[in-house]
């Protein structure tokens, strides 16, 4: 999905936070989250990008964007 | 010019998947045995550093045993560890130029520097007590038969996940707030620092070559020329694909994810096979203490690391992306394994010099140390595979 085309619900920026400190925010966010809401999630944390993708999908949830072309990383998960 | 793109991105640019690179890494590790006559490792050389640094302040050395057993002849240029290192700090700079990964990260809070600096402390201490990190008592030290490795390792998955449970106590939870927004935050995008940065990392990447191949050819060090080879080889693959043995054990204790500790296991496998025949040709295997050390280096490393959120060779390519919370972390190491060598002399005795060294390959024969390490092995991936649906049944019932 165009990253255009998506209006996120809430934010959670976590830079400067080390891992894994961004997977675990952003999975205790989602339980919060009513269904069909959209979190964009802001990590400069690199190694994230084996964190944040594998563990929304292993929590049933639905990776919608991942841009990973600079040092901070943005992730859109929708519930 | 199309071709060369394609390339670029895919393969210099981009993250790389990590359980492939685990497992060439399992590969080259051994390979890197065979042609160095030693394993893939680094906190023995940052040991050493900290013996240098002690030198230069005028401590005399030549009293302190564990600098004795860490053989502190000649400097990081002459020495397999250190030319290794070179090139490991090379491949990771690399890798991060490359993949446009540089930024000055300035840690979130305080807690955080706090816990970057006593989580390096107990990870160095506990690391070098027991003879090497995740690297020389976890994932090129299993595949040496060596059971010092096989205590450090379960000892080590204590610690990890009582460092996960203390990490997430409301203390040390992020202060960051989530935020209602209705439009996505626009990234930082610079085409001309990604174009220098690239062009630095390949400059770093060829001027390594070039050493590694000076030495082979010119002034004939080839175990030297090839560490340094296989030393950037090793940093690439860590950086690129973010390779933290850290969060291979962790992670199954915080979010139930699994991938990296199976892919773990899987790399050790092939490791054990190609270390097992240098063995047979004569290729003598490292072997250290099976002793108290052992558990409790593993279970003090465990904790620290996860405390710290890295561990030796994981803030190795975390530094270089200018992320400051693992500068600390090193730092840390440094003194956590300089601490250790002070008070060897006091505990080496009880904890470790008198408890013998267990090959696996000398107490149950050549193929039943190797079929031995093969079932540990594969108890290791059974071990995993229960935590792993521990976490998620108790995530499903909560």
């Amino acid at each position: 999905m165009n990253v255009e085309e998506i209006i996120p619900d809430y934010r959670l920026d976590m830079q400067g936070e080390p891992c894994p400190y961004p997977a675990v925010n952003a999975l205790e966010t989602m339980k919060e989250l009513k269904e069909g809401e959209i979190l964009e999630i802001i990590s400069d944390c690199p190694q994230s990008i084996n964190n944040i993708p594998a563990d929304a999908k292993n929590h049933g949830y639905k990776v919608l964007n991942v841009d990973s072309s600079g040092p901070t990383i943005r992730y859109i998960i929708q519930k | 010019m199309n071709f060369w793109q394609n390339f670029k991105r895919d393969f210099l640019v981009k993250f790389w998947a990590p359980i492939p690179a685990v497992i060439a890494l399992g590969i080259l590790s051994a390979y890197y045995f065979g042609l160095t006559g030693t394993y893939w490792a680094v906190t023995g050389e940052f040991t050493r550093w900290g013996g240098h640094v002690l030198e230069a302040f005028g401590v005399d050395l030549s009293t302190w045993g564990y600098y004795k057993i860490m053989n502190m002849d000649g400097n990081i240029f002459t020495r397999i560890d250190g030319v290794m290192i070179i090139g490991m700090f090379a491949g990771c700079i690399a890798a991060a130029f490359w993949g446009n990964n540089v930024k000055l990260r300035m840690p979130a809070s305080n807690i955080r520097i706090f816990q970057a600096l006593i989580g390096g402390i107990i990870a160095g201490f506990g690391a070098r007590l027991g003879m090497g990190c995740n690297l020389a008592s976890f994932f090129t030290g299993i595949p040496q038969f060596t059971f010092h490795a096989w205590m450090f390792t379960i000892a080590m998955i204590v610690g990890v996940y009582l460092g996960a449970k203390f990490s997430l106590l409301p203390f040390f939870q992020s202060k960051i707030r989530l935020q209602k927004v209705s439009c996505t935050k626009p990234l930082e995008k610079n085409e001309s620092k990604v174009k220098s940065l690239f062009t630095l990392g390949s400059f770093i990447f060829i001027a390594i070559i070039i050493w590694a191949l000076y030495l082979i050819f010119a002034q004939g060090s080839t175990k030297l020329g090839m560490a340094m080879l296989f030393g950037s080889a090793f940093g690439l693959a860590i950086a690129k694909a973010q390779i933290c043995f850290t969060s291979a054990f962790r992670d199954i204790f915080t979010t139930g994810r699994s991938e990296l500790a199976k892919a773990i296991v899987i790399g050790m496998a092939v490791a054990t096979l190609g270390v097992f025949s240098y063995i047979m040709i004569g290729q003598p295997p490292k072997i250290m203490w099976a002793g108290p050390n052992a558990i409790i280096g593993g279970i003090l490393f465990g904790f620290g690391i996860v405390l710290a959120g890295g561990c030796e060779c994981g803030w190795m390519y975390r530094a270089v992306e200018g992320q400051i919370h693992f500068w600390v972390v090193g730092i840390g190491n440094v003194i956590g394994a300089t601490l250790l060598a002070f008070v060897w002399d006091d505990l080496s005795l009880e904890l470790a010099t008198s408890w013998p060294k267990i090959n696996l390959l000398e107490v149950f024969g050549n193929y039943g140390g190797l079929f031995l390490n093969y079932g540990l092995l594969i108890l290791l991936f059974a071990l995993i595979l229960v935590l792993e649906k521990r976490y998620l049944n108790k995530s499903k019932n909560r």
